[in-house]
């Protein structure tokens, strides 16, 4: 019975350590692993790839024209035809291209990023939550 | 005892009501000249309580749902009619739509809808570059057009002298072959091929495709 306590003592004597590690040490390990589908990337991530990136807006022209990303453009599937030479004109080879749309539920992006792809334009990833992290990181 | 609760939790469910569906997976194959395909999902109330249908919305805006009414009494049937407005977007598509009842809002049920969009003319790629500083080979876009069409390529032309095309029909009337070359990749250049067709007679379609260097 003593070993029982002496070991239920020196557990709850590990556990206020490891939990200040948990809460304060700067290289401490996500409680959450964020889980990204194939081809998607975090706002931190995209963020950290700097003027690297060209940005491209998925949703509505009313939803672009309202707010967007500093420097984006507008492409959809609804005016593929009219915005696909706008893109290729603005757009520089070797430039990640970022797609976005309006929810993180949104598939508007993904099938944007997946027609450039089809047409040859590589480096092609879609932001993990959409506008809605843009906001929130960005106010 | 164990057994009896677990029976009880596991039909809970259609003793306080439920939505049964007739099937919650459909499948459409598109021909060229339709716009939108028009899913319906029918549906039952197999409980014994009124069900509310409290929120029904869409993965894409592409995507609408209706819906005629919202409360179902037991045993009443009804149904969601979602149309999938084509918009440009070709190939394999896949939706879907989320309804949330107050039989199980926690658990929304998810109507999916399979679609494959036959394109008239598929061009593959649309899109072709040559980096600056490349060498000026040619390059090539291929052009298939749909089995049932009765649709052909009449002529492929670039709207920049300094990126010249040459069509071939590879398969008559079927696949065509459009070689793309640039006189130099040197300095930045740009062109618009227009493809044209003869379908529809009484307005045959144009179509495009680009090429770049820069």
């Amino acid at each position: 019975m003593t070993a029982v306590r002496q070991a239920l003592l020196i557990l709850l004597a590990a556990l206020i350590p490891a939990s200040l590690t948990a809460a304060f040490h700067p290289r401490r390990p996500p409680w959450f692993q964020e889980t990204l589908a194939p081809g998607e990337e975090t706002l931190p991530t995209v963020l950290a790839w700097g003027q690297n990136v060209f940005w491209v807006d998925a949703r509505s022209a009313d939803e672009y024209m309202e707010e967007h990303v500093p420097g984006a453009i507008l492409l959809n599937l609804e005016d593929w035809e009219q915005l696909f030479p706008k893109f290729l004109d603005s757009w520089s080879p070797g430039k990640k291209v970022v797609v976005y749309c309006s929810a993180a539920t949104c598939e508007l992006s993904r099938e944007v990023a997946e027609r450039l792809r089809q047409n040859g334009i590589s480096s092609v990833f879609v932001l993990k939550g959409g506008w809605e992290a843009w906001k929130v990181k960005k106010g | 005892m164990k057994l009896l609760l677990f029976i009880l939790f596991v039909f809970a469910g259609s003793a306080f009501g439920q939505l049964t569906w007739e099937t919650t997976e459909q499948t459409f194959n598109s021909k060229p000249e339709d716009k939108e395909v028009i899913a319906k999902y029918k549906f039952i109330n197999t409980g014994a309580e009124t069900v509310k249908i409290q929120n029904v919305r869409t993965s894409c805006g592409c995507t609408t749902a209706a819906l005629n009414k919202t409360d179902y009494a037991p045993g009443e049937s009804g149904e969601i009619e979602a149309k999938f407005t084509f918009s440009g977007r070709t190939g394999r598509q896949e939706k879907s739509i989320i309804v949330t009842t107050t039989a199980r809002p926690e658990q929304p049920t998810m109507l999916r809808l399979h679609v494959y969009i036959q394109e008239t003319v598929k061009i593959e790629p649309q899109f072709v570059l040559w980096q600056l500083g490349e060498e000026p080979a040619p390059k090539v876009i291929h052009i298939a057009v749909a089995q049932d069409a009765a649709a052909k390529i009449v002529s492929v032309t670039s709207d920049n002298p300094a990126l010249k095309v040459k069509l071939t029909e590879l398969k008559p009337g079927k696949v065509y072959e459009v070689q793309i070359t640039p006189d130099s990749a040197t300095k930045p250049a740009a062109a618009t091929l227009m493809i044209r067709t003869d379908y529809p007679p009484d307005n045959p379609e144009t179509r495009y495709a680009y090429a770049r260097v820069k």
